[in-house]
């Protein structure tokens, strides 16, 4: 089974499954990114919930609808693939992080998943000369603060799990460069470790009345070369933001096998 | 290498469901094969990640002890709507809560199905087809 995941991984990083889409126009007037987007659903997301109640019972299931626009062209999407490609001489660690992953996984055990992993924010509030994204995530509600108006990295910042932020508007096509990481990060669940000369480009514009999000990684001391992740459409929500219940992990000692399901 | 359009698009769909947050599988610390009845009085509810857990005084036979009953991430109970109050507006009162079993045989299991003292139930119904 090792066996079989490891030349997953080897193939996978290889191969091309997304083709680039036409670019949006760049003469467009900048959009605005402001809204509250959806979430995606928890895990054992396709367990339907059988609610009975006052003699009455209902099966409820997660809205389908959020795969909307999901399948139609999206203009401005990068060629993507669905893995990286390591240099062979850190694909053991790898393959020893992926295999061992609901031991290893910091995200497992409450930790911070960083930038790329957290995906697509909850929230944007854009602003004149910054805009802001907000977080849902069980290691906290963390926020992300993205200058616009040509202000440079910071010199002083600290190391940080999401990073430092500049963004620029490449016509109506958010460009978010993030770097600055601390090592302590997967950018994906399958092992992908980096290091702390990670960079993280994300791209957001909007597709009609969705939200379009989608993010490269360049790590040169670990990969051979960048990798840009599949896309992300996502819908507006009318859910409000609310603060996340504390994490607590309780069951790492009582783990008989590694046996986990995927999460981002 | 450019795969065909329908696995593209298969590919950008199953990343659409993908979960924001996850954890081992049950099958890792529970028996995914095997259901027990636990009978009590709920006394806690602790809404937390990555998953809930509940706390009754009672058991599968007559003896009264205190268990744990973890279930789904609040997340998921959000999706569909069921909030921590559901659950907390029944403590002191009796339930029956249907789990998977802890591997190591502690008062301990996963929560499928909880019934509560007036009747209400809410299940997580996995594999239970177009009921």
């Amino acid at each position: 089974m090792t066996r079989f995941m490891c030349m997953a991984v080897l193939a996978l990083g290889t191969a091309t499954v997304g083709a680039q889409s036409p670019a949006p126009d760049p003469r467009s007037p900048i959009p605005d990114l402001s809204g509250t987007w959806s979430t995606f659903p928890g895990v054992n997301a396709s367990a339907p919930l059988r609610r009975a109640s006052g003699g009455t019972e209902e099966i409820r299931r997660l809205d389908r609808a959020a795969l909307r626009g999901v399948t139609a062209e999206v203009p401005g999407v990068q060629p993507w693939t669905d893995a990286p490609t390591y240099k062979p001489e850190h694909l053991p660690k790898v393959r020893e992080l992926d295999a061992l992953q609901s031991k290893t996984d910091p995200v497992f055990y409450c930790g911070k998943p960083g930038v790329p992993r957290i995906g697509p924010p909850r929230r944007i509030v854009q602003l004149p000369s910054e805009i802001i994204f907000f977080y849902e995530d069980m290691s906290g509600d963390p926020y992300r603060i993205v200058p616009t108006d040509g202000r440079p990295h910071r010199a002083d910042a600290n190391p940080s799990y999401y990073g430092d932020s500049v963004g620029r508007w490449e016509g109506s096509v958010l460009v978010v460069d993030v770097r600055n990481f601390v090592e302590d990060t997967w950018f994906g669940e399958k092992g992908y470790f980096h290091t702390d000369a990670m960079r993280v480009t994300e791209r957001l514009w909007r597709n009609g009345e969705n939200l379009v999000w989608q993010a490269t990684v360049d790590d040169p001391n670990v990969l051979m070369r960048p990798w840009t992740l599949p896309p992300r459409v996502i819908r507006p929500s009318d859910a409000p933001l609310e603060e996340s219940p504390p994490c607590r992990e309780q069951d790492g000692p009582l783990l008989r096998n590694n046996d986990h399901h995927d999460q981002r | 290498m450019q795969t065909s359009r329908p696995l593209a698009l298969f590919v950008f769909a199953a990343l659409a469901v993908q979960p924001a947050s996850g954890h081992h599988s049950t099958s890792a610390i529970f028996h995914d094969d095997k259901r027990i009845t636990v009978t009590g009085t709920l006394t806690k509810v602790d809404w937390i990640n990555p998953h809930i857990f509940i706390f009754l005084d009672g058991g599968t036979g007559t003896a009264v002890e205190p268990w744990r009953v973890q279930g789904n991430p609040p997340q998921w109970w959000r999706n569909l709507g069921v909030v921590r109050a559901d659950f907390a507006k029944a403590i002191g009162q009796k339930v029956v809560v249907e789990a998977l079993p802890s591997q190591d045989g502690s008062r301990y299991g996963y929560l499928r199905k909880i019934t509560f003292a007036n009747g209400d139930v809410l299940e997580d119904a996995r594999g239970e087809g177009a009921r």
